[in-house]
């Protein structure tokens, strides 16, 4: 069972990521604000890898915990902290050479929930 | 004869200061904890001459509207009215009215006018390898820079300035 959780936390990492990408390059065709010091594919890659396999050890323990409702109790805990980490992109302040920071919100805000839908 | 006139003329020699012009990599950083930043267009003339701080003078502004604090909500916040209100007072300028020597290097005293408020203030400074290197303390409160929020971040900012110029 482990090891197909996993596997799931491994696809979904990858989608996030494609995801977050694609919306990384469409961002800044959009806007021209380069943000690739802070989010890159490094960065997109290696987050959504933590995230997910994080979040597969979660749901891993909640399942074999509380059963049936540990996937309730994941889905919601999981929609919760990307609610709440919104806020890190909002409050962080970025390297002063980065420019148009008031641009930095709309490029990461959408990235932070790719995992949870992934 | 020539000797004569050369020296005779070297007696009226008036030793003019020289007009720098500011290159594009300056900085002026601001520190106060939180928030700390940089402004980023600062315009101005330099007249500055080692050998005649008399007729030495800066007469320099900076854009409130180009502040970064690196975050885009505090810097919408810092233009905004309730802080420094870019929109009724645009630029921060400072005009010096004298200039001497120090033990460390020189000190510009003269007007800083920011959100208003002008206040009588001396800005330390060296320069050397074409660069002006200077750093002080600005209290908002003495500004009138939300006089509202004193505890609102910080009252007391350190501000640090490099200008690299050229003739």
């Amino acid at each position: 069972m482990f090891k197909r959780i996993f596997f799931h936390g491994l696809l979904a990492a990858a989608l996030a990521a494609i995801a977050a990408i694609m919306y990384n390059r469409i961002y800044f065709f959009a806007t021209e604000a380069d943000f690739s010091q802070i989010i890159n594919y490094g960065s997109i890659i290696g987050g959504s890898l933590f995230v997910c396999i994080i979040a597969a050890f979660i749901y891993f323990g909640l399942v074999k915990w509380l059963k049936k409702n540990g996937e309730i109790i994941f889905n919601f805990i999981f929609s919760i902290t990307s609610f709440a980490c919104v806020m890190i992109p909002i409050s962080i302040s970025l390297p002063l050479d980065v420019r148009m920071p008031e641009l930095f919100p709309g490029l990461a805000v959408p990235i932070i929930f790719f995992p949870a839908v992934a | 004869m020539a000797a004569i006139a050369l020296l005779i003329a070297s007696a009226f020699t008036v030793i003019k200061s020289q007009d720098w012009k500011i290159s594009d990599n300056y900085a002026i950083k601001f520190d106060g904890g939180d928030p700390s930043g940089e402004f980023k267009d600062l315009t101005g003339n330099i007249s500055f001459n080692p050998n005649d701080l008399a007729t030495s003078k800066f007469d320099v502004s900076i854009d409130v509207a180009s502040i970064n604090t690196g975050n885009g909500m505090k810097n919408t916040h810092a233009k905004s009215d309730k802080w420094f209100d870019a929109e009724k007072y645009p630029t921060i300028k400072f005009t010096s009215s004298a200039i001497t020597k120090t033990a460390t290097g020189y000190a510009a005293a003269g007007t800083l006018d920011m959100h208003g408020v002008q206040k009588p203030v001396v800005i330390p400074f060296t320069f050397a390898n074409n660069v002006f290197s200077g750093s002080f303390e600005v209290n908002r409160m003495d500004y009138n820079i939300n006089t509202a929020e004193p505890n609102h971040g910080g009252q007391k900012f350190k501000v640090d300035v490099t200008v690299p110029v050229t003739k």
